[in-house]
């Protein structure tokens, strides 16, 4: 998980004294061979493969055609992108909000070891391990208007069926929900790990000076989350973006294009309509962005965690 | 600081929401798709394992079963053993030109880039080779993603392990790799069965490319074959539910057995 942490940080590696001769010195490159000559082979080549892509034009029947950056140029004046780019960006400003605080909330709940929090800590993990496709499952038994847990409830207390995924508005909040379920338990995980490596001093001497919890919350225990909170919200965007499997099975997008992401939109550019480089362009776009997302946030921690 | 009154309610709504969404798919699964609808029950009023032994006998389940097993564990014990290896030779050793650095930060940037930016140029890449369809396809491209993840992972667990022990190893007279694998190997043993646990939950739950890559129960893994299952039901609640609960079975047993190491894993590399 300090995969940020430790993204562009200056670590040498701790070299043994003895360098070895013969065999040790080509060791080290063939330990590193298979590792490196796999990912190349199936990642990296895709990479450059996906880039080459995105400058031709692809249409059936015709001759594949080189044209440079328009892919790029179409993309943004295209409605269906802008609309994907605005659900996606708002589907993981929503869900990360969310997700943080009621993570936060629970973290400081949990802090105090008490009996039940393993139990709790337990029954928190399912969500996050669940397969994300049946997670898409238990929602949709649930917002189904005919026979989900929403109507079937509000029908034995005497209210009438609800409906979700047929409405725009509430179906982007009902994925949002979804996604709030599933992963609230790995910020509540990650923070309270932060939580509970805290040093105790501030607090006793905070106590001891009388100050409310809710002063305690803001001028200690905050401030001193703040590298933990900030790797929690970043790796849960990063997560978040590519977002697919979970809106593939809950409503490929629909209503309308009420829950279309970027990743349902470029699925269906390639595999629907078949438009290889368009597809490809649009991909490269959201990888650009996610990369310089986490270089942003990597720039601001370390200003945050000068060690 | 809270009274246990408080905090007991307060862990009771939690596990409520967190609880009760399974318990409906739970619930509807053993129910008949007339109960469901017409009777809308709470609970079922007359269980049924109708739903479930329809998906073995006439769902081909046990094919989709037997190739996610044979698909994660193939790619995890690979990822395993070679990001093992890659990783302690970026924790090690200098390398010409810095290489181990550049070659770490690399694999993390793939790491970054969702495995969606790929998704086309791989699945080109498996119809050049032949491989759509096949255990192997999946296999190459879950062991490429496991790697990332197992080099950056083991990487900052062998770091931990002090070099002196190594080299104690070695004036004793072991080469470097015999100290490797009976020192420090063993030492890392923690970290390795973090790193399985997650590149396992993450494989066998994987569906992108499964989606993508597969397309007959020859290879169709567990949420391939149960996406494909709703697809063509659409409503279909019970069959739906019974799919859901078997697709998710198996991992779920599987997280809530090594939840200790899972817990821990989690938590180590996050806070340090």
């Amino acid at each position: 998980m300090s995969v940020l942490a430790r993204f562009g940080a200056n670590t040498q590696p701790r070299r043994t004294r003895q360098q070895g001769e013969g065999l040790d010195l080509v060791l080290p490159y063939l330990l590193l061979a298979p590792a490196v000559l796999f990912a190349f082979a199936v990642l990296v080549y895709p990479v450059w493969d996906a880039l080459r892509a995105s400058t031709m034009l692809f249409r059936y029947g015709k001759p594949v055609q080189g044209v440079g950056f328009d892919n790029y140029v179409r993309l943004w004046s295209d409605p269906q992108f802008l609309n994907a780019l605005w659900v996606t960006v708002s589907f993981v400003a929503l869900a990360v909000a969310f997700e943080t605080v009621f993570g936060l909330a629970l973290a400081l709940f949990c802090a105090g070891e008490f009996r039940g929090v393993r139990i709790l800590r337990g029954i928190l993990i399912v969500p996050m391990v669940i397969t994300p496709v049946v997670v898409a499952i238990v929602f949709r038994l649930i917002y189904a208007s005919d026979a989900g847990m929403l109507t079937v409830v509000a029908q034995s207390l005497g209210g009438s069926p609800v409906e979700i995924l047929g409405h725009p508005t509430r179906a982007f909040l009902g994925l949002v929900a979804l996604d709030v379920w599933e992963w609230t338990p790995l910020e509540f995980l990650i923070l309270l790990a932060g939580v509970q490596s805290l040093p105790v001093e501030p607090f006793e001497a905070a106590r001891v000076d009388g100050a409310s919890p809710w002063r305690v919350l803001i001028d200690h225990t905050l401030p001193m989350l703040r590298p933990v909170l900030a790797i929690a919200i970043v790796l849960r965007t990063i997560d978040a973006f590519g977002t697919f499997d979970q809106v593939f099975v809950l409503t490929r997008g629909g209503p309308g294009e009420a829950t279309k992401l970027l990743s349902i939109y470029g699925y269906d550019t390639a595999f629907k309509f078949q438009d290889t480089g368009y597809a490809a362009a649009l991909f490269v776009t959201m990888g650009v962005l996610i990369l310089a997302l986490a270089l942003a946030a990597v720039r601001i921690m370390r200003g945050m965690n000068p060690t | 600081m809270t009274r246990p009154a408080v905090r007991n309610a307060i862990s009771v709504a939690v596990s409520a929401v967190v609880l009760l969404p399974i318990y409906w798919m739970l619930a509807t699964s053993l129910k008949s798709n007339k109960e469901i609808t017409q009777d809308a029950t709470l609970y079922p009023h007359l269980p049924t394992f109708e739903n479930y032994v329809h998906l073995f006998s006439r769902k081909q389940f046990d094919a989709y079963l037997i190739n996610s097993l044979a698909i994660t564990s193939a790619s995890v014990a690979i990822a395993l053993v070679a990001g093992t290896l890659g990783a302690y030779a970026i924790a090690r050793f200098r390398l010409v030109w810095g290489l181990e650095r550049k070659i770490g930060l690399s694999l993390l940037t793939l790491r970054i880039v969702p495995p969606v930016v790929i998704l086309v140029p791989v699945y080109l890449l498996m119809l050049s080779l032949r491989l759509l369809d096949t255990w192997l396809g999946l296999i190459i491209i879950y062991t490429a993603l496991n790697i990332t993840f197992c080099v950056w992972m083991m990487e900052s667990f062998i770091r931990e392990i002090p070099v002196d022990l190594e080299e104690a190893a070695m004036v004793d007279g072991n080469t470097r790799l015999t100290a490797f694998l009976r020192i420090t190997l063993p030492l890392a043993v923690p970290g390795l069965v973090a790193t399985a646990i997650f590149a396992v939950i993450a494989t066998f739950n994987e569906f992108m490319f499964a989606l993508v890559l597969t397309a007959t129960p020859n290879a169709m893994t567990m949420p391939r074959g149960t996406a494909t299952l709703i697809g063509r039901i659409d409503t279909d609640w019970a069959s739906m539910s019974a799919a859901g609960v078997i697709g998710a079975f198996p991992i779920v047993v599987f997280a809530l057995i090594v939840q200790r190491h899972l817990v821990r894993g989690l938590t180590l590399g996050a806070v340090k």
